[in-house]
């Protein structure tokens, strides 16, 4: 039997016919020509604006840039690794806390919940970054970082567990407890990796996000990526150069992980198969 | 506990949606190799009836005894007591994101703490009994409904259970599937197994049922051997909703 690929586009929109493919190819011819069109414009801009001058690209040809950059880079990793990790665990508590039939303790978590989804990740890197200096605890820079972007981001993970979870369907729990599992057991062997594997691709978003929080460092000097092309700029007085390649470099890690995403997303289904016959 | 202590029994269960008495005066024993169908129509009951028996459902009032003994109300215990009483749903509930054999394997390795490699053994031959042994590695979305259903019974077979609770496992089956779910059950019902079933499937239960049970609004309406209650329906019910599955 074939494997069931029809995803929510198929619902939403009809196959296109003759007239409407013609239609869309015209849009979509009209808006390539624009969009050709955009980046000669921007270009030349640069071009007129003496962006392409050798001053300006040559320091791109030594190592010792690179390796500047590439520890800006580690760093942004390694927060982002780090923020991701924590905002994961914290997510999954709030997500347990806000499902449990205790009324105090769900109202609770979803407090926290709409709390960091209300706050912007600017205001709990202030709070790192001035306000918790202030209790006596010293903390580095990366964890000045690290903690608000992962707190900042920790409500979001929890809701989108949460709707996996609630994407389950009942029967599923009803199954596993007629064979004897406890509710425990029955979340964390059965209900759990399904509702994970629903939100995968809203995780990676998130981390996504996360990743694209980590350029906060800069407020609380750790050297991340971000905060060493700002050096770099300020050195060579070349700002184009370096944020058209540090914006580069953004985006690559991006596509990576959107790809991730998809390849996680395709395998999901078939991957107990393919352990079982390992 | 004396032979005649029943598998399941049911004492004056009496049970609520908010205003909508779902159970009324439920008195109802299984003995023994039994096989007990329920039929009624749809709305009067028979689901939630059965999911009272493992405490899917909790009881309003009344009693519920599993050889004799209460039903306890949660935690380990209950979940023990839940890995005795086999259940085989309408839709199959086989968990998608794990292999046909997985499935089977899982609640024995996990609950019961069988060897993996045991368990996996069983399961082969419990899959093969019940005819989809060659379907072990995929997974439920690459079998029919009826291959998915003869694997659900053979998950719940895998914990050895001293009976089992059928809600209606061929009412979600294209026509041409649901004989093959039949014959399982059949065979089972053939080796002694203690059965519960929820079916409309008359056949089956002139062929297989010790006993017949019509419910209607929560309550049961008449109880019979199988013959006496199809030929003979003793309440004007039971014969409207029989008259009206024959025009089927
Ligand atoms: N969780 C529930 N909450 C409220 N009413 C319910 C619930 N489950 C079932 N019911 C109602 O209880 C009655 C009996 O349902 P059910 O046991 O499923 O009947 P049957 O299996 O005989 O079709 C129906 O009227 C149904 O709408
Ligand atoms: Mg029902």
């Amino acid at each position: 039997m074939s494997k069931n690929n029809t995803s929510i586009r198929d619902f939403l929109y009809e196959e296109p016919g003759p007239k409407t493919r013609t239609w869309i190819r015209i849009g979509t011819g009209i808006a390539l020509v624009l969009l050709a069109w955009l980046i000669y414009a921007v270009i030349d801009r640069f071009n007129v604006t003496g962006q392409f001058r050798e001053k300006y690209w040559i320091f791109f040809t030594r190592w010792t840039t690179w390796r500047f950059l590439g520890e800006g880079l580690l760093t942004t990793l390694r927060v982002a690794v780090t923020a991701g990790a924590i905002t994961f665990a914290l997510g999954f508590l709030l997500m347990r806390a806000r499902l449990n039939r205790h009324t105090v303790i769900w109202r609770i978590s979803a407090g926290i919940i709409s709390f960091t989804r209300g706050v912007p990740t600017l205001l709990f890197v202030y709070f790192f970054f001035l306000v918790f200096p202030k209790t006596g605890i010293k903390l580095t820079g990366f964890w000045k970082i690290t903690l608000p972007v992962a707190i900042s981001a920790c409500g979001v993970v929890a809701e989108a567990l949460r709707s996996g979870v609630n994407a389950v369907p009942k029967g599923q729990r009803e199954a596993a407890l007629s064979l004897g599992m406890t509710e425990r057991r029955s979340f964390y062997r059965v209900i759990f990796p399904q509702a994970f594997r629903f939100v995968i691709p809203t995780l990676i978003a998130e981390m996504v996000i996360v990743l694209k929080d980590t350029t906060f460092a800069y407020i609380v000097s750790c050297a991340d990526l971000m905060q060493n092309a700002k050096v770099l700029i300020s050195n060579y007085d070349a700002l184009v150069s370096i944020y058209l390649v540090v914006a580069v470099i953004y985006i690559l890690i991006n596509y990576g992980l959107n790809k991730l995403s998809d390849s996680l997303a395709r395998r999901g289904g078939t991957m107990e198969s393919r352990r079982a016959k390992a | 506990m004396s032979a005649q202590t029943p598998v399941i029994e049911m004492r004056h269960v009496e049970k609520y949606y908010g205003d909508l008495h779902v159970l009324k005066d439920i008195n109802l024993s299984v003995t023994k190799g039994e096989v007990v169908v329920i039929i009624g129509p749809s709305g009067s009951g028979k689901s939630t009836l059965c999911r009272t028996i493992n405490r899917l459902e909790t009881i309003g009032s009344g009693e519920i005894l599993i050889d004799g003994e209460k039903i306890p109300e949660e935690g380990k215990k209950l979940a023990q007591l839940r890995s005795q009483i086999g259940m085989v749903f309408q839709s199959f509930n086989l968990f998608p994101h794990r292999t046909i054999l997985d499935n089977v394997t899982l609640a024995p390795v996990d609950v019961l703490k069988r060897n993996k490699k045991e368990a996996q053994q069983e399961a082969l031959e419990l899959l093969k009994r019940v005819g989809v042994g060659d379907q072990a590695n995929k997974v439920p979305a690459q079998l029919s409904g009826g291959q998915q259903q003869r694997a659900a019974i053979a998950r719940a077979l895998a914990m050895h259970p001293k009976a089992m609770l059928f809600d209606e496992p061929t009412s979600a089956l294209d026509p041409e599937m649901i004989g093959e779910v039949l014959n399982v059950m059949t065979e089972l019902a053939a080796e002694g197994m203690t059965m519960l079933v929820v079916t409309h499937e008359m056949n089956f239960a002139r062929r297989v049922a010790s006993r017949v049970i019509f419910m209607e609004d929560g309550a049961i309406l008449e109880e019979g051997a199988p013959e006496e209650f199809f030929e003979h329906p003793k309440t004007q019910r039971a014969q409207a909703f029989l008259q009206s599955i024959r025009e089927h």
